[in-house]
Order: structure tokens, then sequence, then C-alpha cells
């Protein structure tokens, strides 16, 4: 059986992806001694630096999603089922930083495929899950997906694509904004589709996944390449007054919501 | 910039409630074990109910919500085991970030 990762990432006018990629794979092979295959487009490749994946596998980029007046790369994720090398494949997003070798653990626990269902924020204990809309499912989120190559999970990737194709058709039933393609919530209805509208629980990685999210950044304790310890700052608004807080955390995964915290982040640890 | 200057530039103040919510996090998902085809939480109530059990083999429910018959001695050795391992490295992180201000 072979094990292995796969990243999507294709540069945007703002954000060079290529970079986030390069920086999580390190991390990949570091803690989950794991060799990363990258799905990305030629324009993107001239981001290289150096670092060899195990695989590059560039694909036509698909621009067609636009998010703050400028295109967002994030359509295709159905693909990872065919691109993927390996038999059993993780699945990342370029911003989840990889810190421990928890995600190994999803390969112990899972059938054939697995995703989170429940998200925590640091410095925000008390937020609620999100969901497609007031009327709706609860969102399972795509950050982190573990598949093995089964038929069932071969559905589930053919229903991604389906639900991609059809996005504007969904968000009018689950009412929620079409405007803006999200893949966790293409990946909610994907799986709720397959699963006979509903959820596995053997679907679902059973611990949460943690965000670094809004008024909040996170600083790399020291700028060594694989540094396990950060500090999570968070801007507390009270009585239109900032009070800043913090946390120190170590050993944990987390994903870095804003994208300008994070190529900050990758630029020191 | 080190991040004690950032810290002290910023005047920060180390929240306890949220480095709390973080050790739970954190720790809660260690406790978890894929063992004898189901899987588990090595919880008080789990490790209680094996203990207190006194065959060699025994239904469960597992986390799934599906019953699985184990072998008790193994199981119960094993999620013991983590539970010890986990509690006391979730204790010596708590007691660490105890004494920040």
């Amino acid at each position: 059986m072979t094990r292995g990762a796969i990243l999507f990432a294709f540069n945007s006018l703002k954000y060079d992806y290529y970079a986030m990629a390069e920086h999580t794979a390190k991390r990949i092979n570091h803690f989950l001694n794991m060799p990363v295959t990258l799905v990305t487009d030629e324009e993107s490749l001239a981001s290289d630096s150096g670092y060899k994946f195990d695989k590059v596998i560039t694909v036509k980029a698909d621009k067609d999603n636009i998010r703050d007046g400028m295109p967002w790369i994030n359509k295709g994720r159905y693909q990872a089922y065919e691109l993927s090398p390996y038999d059993e494949t993780l699945l990342l997003d370029v911003d989840y930083v990889v810190n421990s070798d928890r995600l190994l653990k999803c390969f112990d626990l899972y059938e054939d495929f697995c995703c989170h269902d429940n998200t925590a924020f640091y410095m925000h204990p008390k937020v609620s899950q999100e969901l497609l809309s007031s009327y709706s499912y609860k969102t399972l989120w795509a950050t982190a997906v573990v598949f093995k190559k089964t038929e069932r999970a071969k559905q589930i990737f053919e229903c991604l694509k389906m639900v991609q194709e059809n996005y504007a058709h969904y968000a009018n039933i689950h009412q929620f904004i079409s405007n803006v393609y999200r893949n966790d919530y293409a990946l909610t209805l994907a799986l709720r589709i397959v699963n006979g509208h509903t959820v596995l629980p053997g679907d679902i990685i059973p611990w949460n996944l943690l965000h670094v999210g809004k008024n909040t950044s996170v600083y790399a304790n020291t700028d060594d390449e694989f540094n396990t310890e950060y500090t999570v700052l968070f801007d507390n608004w009270q009585k239109g007054k900032i009070r800043k807080e913090y946390i120190t955390i170590k050993d944990t995964d987390f994903h870095v919501m804003n994208k300008d915290i994070y190529v900050e982040l990758i630029k020191h640890g | 910039m080190d991040i004690n200057t950032l810290l002290a530039d910023a005047k920060a103040r180390f929240s306890h409630n949220s480095a709390k919510h973080y050790l739970r996090e954190k720790y809660s998902s260690k406790l978890i074990l894929a063992d004898q085809g189901g899987l588990w939480k090595a919880d008080k109530e789990t490790i209680s109910l094996l203990n207190s059990l006194d065959t060699e083999k025994v239904v469960l429910m597992d986390t799934f919500d599906n019953p699985v018959e184990v072998d008790r001695v193994e199981l119960l050795s094993k999620l013991s085991t983590i539970y010890s391992e986990t509690m006391k490295a979730w204790l010596k992180e708590a007691q660490e970030l105890e004494g920040k201000r």
C-alpha cells in the first residue's frame, strides 16, 4: 500500500500558493514522513524554489471562481482521486500547518474516506459550527481529507465534480451564496449524496479542525524550519478598545484562514 | 522581532481561558485509539466499564456506535496506557502555561 499527500496550488494575483505548498510539503515530509504530490499549473511552476516534490502534475487552472475581485483557483479538487499516485492519500489545503503526526492517526481509523465535521477556533472557544445556511446542513471541511482508492471514494469525488458543475443549483436549494465556490460546501453536499443524504460517523475525523480565525494572528516562536511552538495573538475588542491576548501552542496542527497571516508565518518558520 | 518583545510591545496578556480550551482540543484527540476493529476513546467511562467486567471477551459500542467484540484485558491495557500518558502530558503543559502572564 503506497501512502502520500496531495496538494493543489495555483498562484493568484495576490498570493504565491506554490510557495505555500512547498512550505506545507516540507512539513508533511518531516512530521508525517510521507511523499507529496503537487497539482498546479504552468504559470505557478515559475515560483519553484528548488524543493523536490515526489511528483508534480500540471493541469489547466479553472479561473472561473472570483473572490475579492480576483480569481481564486480552488475548483477542480475532485481531480484528487484520479491524480493521486498513492493507494492512500492525504488531501490537504496548503494553508494547513502540519505541526505534529496527528493526521497519521486518520489512516488507522478510517474505512476509505474521512474529513472534519467540527471545528474550533483558537481564542474563540464559543464559536458555533458553520452551516451551509440557516436551514441546511452543518458544513463538512475539505481542508484535510484522507481517502483510499475504493469505488465509494471514487463516487464521492465524482459527486464532488457534479456538485461543482451544478453549484448554483445546489446553492439555490440550500440557500447559500453561489458567487464564490467553496470546496467545503461542495464536499458537504457530495458526501451526503453518496451516503444517502446522511453522514456516516466513520467518515468523520474524530477531533476538531483547529482554525486561526478572525482578529487572530500567529507567530512562530523560533526561526527553525520545523518550529513546533507558536504564539497565537488575539485582538479582543471590548467597548471600542482592543485588549491583546495570547496563548502559546505546540505540537498541534492548525489551519490559518487569513492568507496574509499565513504568508508572514511561512517567511519565519 | 522576537516573540517576547512582540508581546511586551503589544502589552498582551496570557489568556488562561483560551489556553485551557486549546489544551482540551489538543489532548482529547490523543485519547482516541483504533483497535480490534473499533474506534475507542480512552476516557474514564470506557476504562471503568472494562475494569468492572470479568469475562475474557466483551461486546462494547465503539465511538461509531457499532457493537464490537473485543479482548477485554488487551483493550483495557491499551486504553489505560493512553489515558495515563496523555493525562500526564496534559497536566505538564497545563502547569507550564499556568505560570504565564
